[in-house]
Formats: C-alpha cells, structure tokens, sequence
C-alpha cells in the first residue's frame, strides 16, 4: 500500500511541475488552448495508467506524448473541420477587429495545416523547441543525441518554411 | 577549418553566446557569416509563424480532472514502462501474460517446488479472459517487496550490467528491419499479493455475481512471485515513422528481441492449489481458460503463453535445440518465437514472416 500512496505524490508532484509545459505544446500544437488542454489531461492518464511517475524518463515522455498526441489531433480530418469552423465563427465575433484578427487567424491556419503535413519528427522537434524546451529537453524527447538537435532543426524549419510555402501558392 | 554546419549555425543562433573554435570561425569567416544571418532570419520566421494564443492553466482542477478520470488508476497494480499510448491490447495482453504465470508459477510453488520451466506451451485467451485476468487486482492488493528498475539504457553494455543478463545477439536481421536498436533493461522484482475477501466481494458484487465459497484461510493468503531480471532489445528507429504513416502504427517497433530469467513463485496461509483454483473460478475467467490452464501436462516444467484466439495460430518449433512456440504466419503482419533453455525465457517478435522469426531465433547468440 505505501508503494501505491507514494506512487499518487509522485504523480500529483510530476503534474504540478510538468502540466504546464504539457498543455504548452499542445497549445502551441494546435493554436487552442482549450483543446490543448483535452490532450495535456489524456496524455497524463495514459501516462499515470502504464507507468511510474518516478521514472527518470517521466517528463521526456510527456513531452514526446504531447507533440504526437497534439499532431495527430491536428491531422484529424474532422477536428480539423470543426476547429476551422469554430475559428470562422470566432472571427465573425471578433468582426470588430476585422483585418488584423482575419489574417492572424489565417497566418496560424495556414502553419498548422503545414505543421500537420510535416513528418512526425519535425514537426515535434518545431514544436518541442517553439514550447521553450532546451536543446538537452528535446535531445530526450525524442530520443537523439544533443548534437543533433540543431540539425534536426534547421532542417524542419526548412522543410516548414516550404510546406508553408506550398500551401500558400496552392 | 572547414566551414560550420548549418545544424551548428542553428544552434548558435539560440546560444549566441557560445565560444569555442566554432564561434572564432564565424567571427572570422564571411561566408559563414552569411550563412548564419540567413538561418537566424529563418528561425525568427519560424517562432513568429508558430505563435500560439495565450495558454492560461489551472493546474488543481486540471488535476482533480485527470484524478477523478476512470482510467486514472492502474488496473493492476503495477504499470508498464516502455508502452506507448493506443497499445492498450498489448497491455491487457501483457497482463494476462503476468497473470497467468503468476498463477502457473503459483501452482507449482505447491510443496515448496520450485517453478523452473524448461518448455512453453500455448494457452489459448479470449480478450474477455485478459480482462478478467488483469481485473484480478480487485480481489487484493499487490505491492512490490523489490520494485522493478525498468530502464531505457544507452546500449547491450549498460543492459547487461544493469540486468545482469548476457544479451543476446542477431546474427541477420530481415530485409526492411531498422538496425536502430533501443535496448531496455528490468531487474529482478518481487511483487505480493494479498487476497482480500472484503475487495473480492466487493468486486463480485460489482460485477453482480456471487463470490464462489471460498477456502478456509483465504482472506488475507499471500502469493509472492519474482520476475526478471529481464532485458529487450527494440529494433527500429522509434522516433522517426514513415513520412504520412499514422504516428501511433509508425512507433511500434519492427522487431522484439526479449530475455528473462524464469518466474518464480510461494504462497502463505493456503494451499497453492487452492489459491489458484479459487482465483480461477471468479466471475469473468471462461471454464475454457481454467481449463486449459489446468490442462498443462507437467506445470512444474511449462510455462504457458497466452494466445489470443481470434489473432494468431501457434505451432511447435525447434529451436536452439529445444521445443518452442511459434505464433503467427509468413505474411509479415506478425509472428513471434518463445522459449525456454537453461532457466531463461526468450522471445522474438515482431511485424515480420513467421519464418524469420524462427530464423532470427536460431541464430541468437
């Protein structure tokens, strides 16, 4: 039983330190932080069903687990869907504040769709590193060696700078 | 010195305070220097372009959420290390896996023998039967007497010395098999369970059934069973699926190699028997599984395999020289190899041909 209590502080202490930066990348994922939200708290209790919150590798893997379980919420054909619509509706809201809201909303648009069609690697390493993470805090994540963090981000920066690209001149 | 690497101009542009031979060839070097604005002009682009709206969290009610979610709490007292979310079959695969050698293992420990299987024979499960299984934590409480240290470790070095396991080699992987290899390592682990009388009414009734008579001394007997140390060597590059694949389907590693020191298993306060014939005839379990469980020729030497039914079709093979199991087929979907030789089970498996599982497995050294 002591080993069960235990394990609950760990996790209790492993979401108040790591929640933040989990919902983070979703966010910054996804451009919705309510959404962002939805994944943070899954991949916490799919986290908590299968492993010990003590583990060493615990935020390397929640980190991880939020930039693919966000992506793959992103390539969602119908969430998409609905998240557009939701967004139309909320610039008809915003019809006060017409051309800056308009185009904000189309720029961040436009990225997601591009950030979806990246392949998963990186799109997580963008994102990872977008959420404020440290070379060392991506190199875990995702299971590289620190030196080649800088690489892997230059070249998704290249490789979304064209998928941008390509999605406007379509 | 050559000039810099655009991985090295990134990274110089989130440390520009780096030095180093690096930083006195950019200060110097004008094509470098070139080279560095534009990447820096690009990695501004990229921030700007991956803003995102303000994220405002409440961390205790985000907390209460997730504590009060169903899933929240292991189902069976203990949780896996290296399985990724949407893995949940092979969870309760594995689950049932424990189980059930932990109730073989326990049958065996009758009369103080010791549990040292030198064969493997299938078991054939019914999802159901998994579930059952895994929901047997509701009829106890299991601890651990010696955690398990579950570990992703750099390399076969560090796996042995953190196992003590001698790990095994693949002589030719499959053509279309990453020789990206990520290697995990468990030590060896106690775990108790103590059945409770109180929690197994109360999960019968639950399951609104009544709780078999149960044998004197029940209440409160414990089965204590050691596992591992164990190693696993997981071919495939896991951080980097097929451009388009779904990102879930594209982790699963493309091969398994896996080595572990054979359980073993006591019990306290009732006969092993009767603590397995009990703990089988729950609600849940199908006569079939107790059956076949019972069914196993010479327990004190076999270790079961459960196979789910409607997945896979198991044959006896040779290899190494002993009988093994062989699952699956030749169509590359999956199949897998077990057995056991000198007190140490293995297993190879993976989305490869039947043929070079048992191929692979013979050639282990």
């Amino acid at each position: 039983m002591a080993s069960t209590r235990s394990d609950d502080e760990s996790f209790e202490a492993l979401f108040r330190t790591e929640y933040a930066r989990v919902a983070g990348i979703a966010n910054r994922v996804l451009g919705d932080p309510h959404e962002a939200e939805d994944v943070a708290q899954e991949v916490f209790i799919d986290f908590h069903r299968l492993h010990s919150a003590s583990a060493q590798y615990a935020p390397a893997w929640l980190h991880r687990a939020a930039a693919h379980a966000a992506l793959n919420r992103l390539r969602g054909a119908r969430r998409r869907q609905k998240r557009e619509l939701a967004q139309a509706s909320d610039e008809n809201a915003n019809i006060m504040d017409p051309q800056n809201q308009l185009e904000v909303n189309e720029d961040r648009r436009q990225v997601r769709r591009a950030l979806a069609r990246l392949a998963p690697k990186p799109a997580a390493v963008l994102v990872l590193r977008a959420s404020g993470l440290s070379y060392a805090e991506v190199a875990q994540a995702l299971g590289v060696g620190i030196g080649q963090v800088g690489t892997l981000l230059r070249r998704a920066e290249s490789a979304l700078r064209k998928e941008v690209t390509r999605g406007t001149s379509v | 010195m050559a000039h810099l690497s655009e991985g090295t101009l990134r990274r110089m542009v989130d440390d520009p305070d780096a030095h180093g031979a690096d930083a006195r060839h950019l200060e110097t070097c004008q094509d470098c220097q070139a080279r560095f604005k534009s990447v820096a002009d690009d990695a501004r682009s990229i921030t700007s372009l991956l803003a995102a709206p303000a994220l405002n969290v409440d961390v205790a009610a985000a907390f209460d959420r997730v504590r009060s979610a169903p899933t929240a709490r292991p189902r069976f007292g203990f949780r896996l290390p290296v399985v990724r979310p949407g893995s949940r079959p092979m969870v309760l695969a594995f689950a049932g896996a424990v189980a059930l050698v932990a109730l073989l293992a326990t049958a065996i420990a009758e009369g103080g023998n010791v549990f040292a299987p030198n064969t493997v024979t299938p078991v054939p499960v019914t999802v159901a039967d998994m579930q059952a299984l895994s929901e047997l934590g509701a009829y106890g409480t299991f601890s651990w007497t010696t955690k398990p240290q579950l570990q992703v470790v750099t390399g076969a070095v560090e796996a042995a010395s953190a196992s003590g396991l001698r790990i095994p080699t693949v002589a030719k992987l499959p053509h279309g098999v990453s020789s990206t290899i990520t290697y995990g390592a468990m030590t060896k682990a106690v775990a108790q369970f103590t059945f409770s009388a109180d929690k197994a009414a109360a999960a019968a009734a639950q399951a609104g059934k009544p709780l078999p008579n149960m044998p004197a001394g029940m209440d409160g007997a414990q089965l204590t069973v050691t596992v591992g140390p164990a190693v696993a060597e997981i071919f495939g590059n896991l951080n980097a699926p097929a451009s388009g694949s779904d990102v879930t389907q594209a982790n699963l590693p493309q091969l398994v190699v896996a080595e572990s020191s054979a359980p073993v298993a006591s019990s306290q306060q009732v006969t092993v028997k009767q603590f397995v014939d009990y703990l089988l005839s729950q609600p849940g379990i199908s006569p079939q599984l107790t059956a076949a469980i019972k069914g196993i020729g010479d327990p004190s030497t076999t270790l079961p395999i459960p196979i789910p039914v409607e997945y896979a079709t198991s044959s006896s093979v040779d290899v190494q020289g002993v009988k093994g199991v062989a699952l699956g087929d030749n169509t590359g979907v999956g199949a897998g190899v077990i057995w056991v030789k000198n007190g140490v089970v293995y297993a190879v498996a993976g989305t490869i041909k039947q043929s070079d599982a048992v191929d692979i497995a013979n050639h282990l050294t």
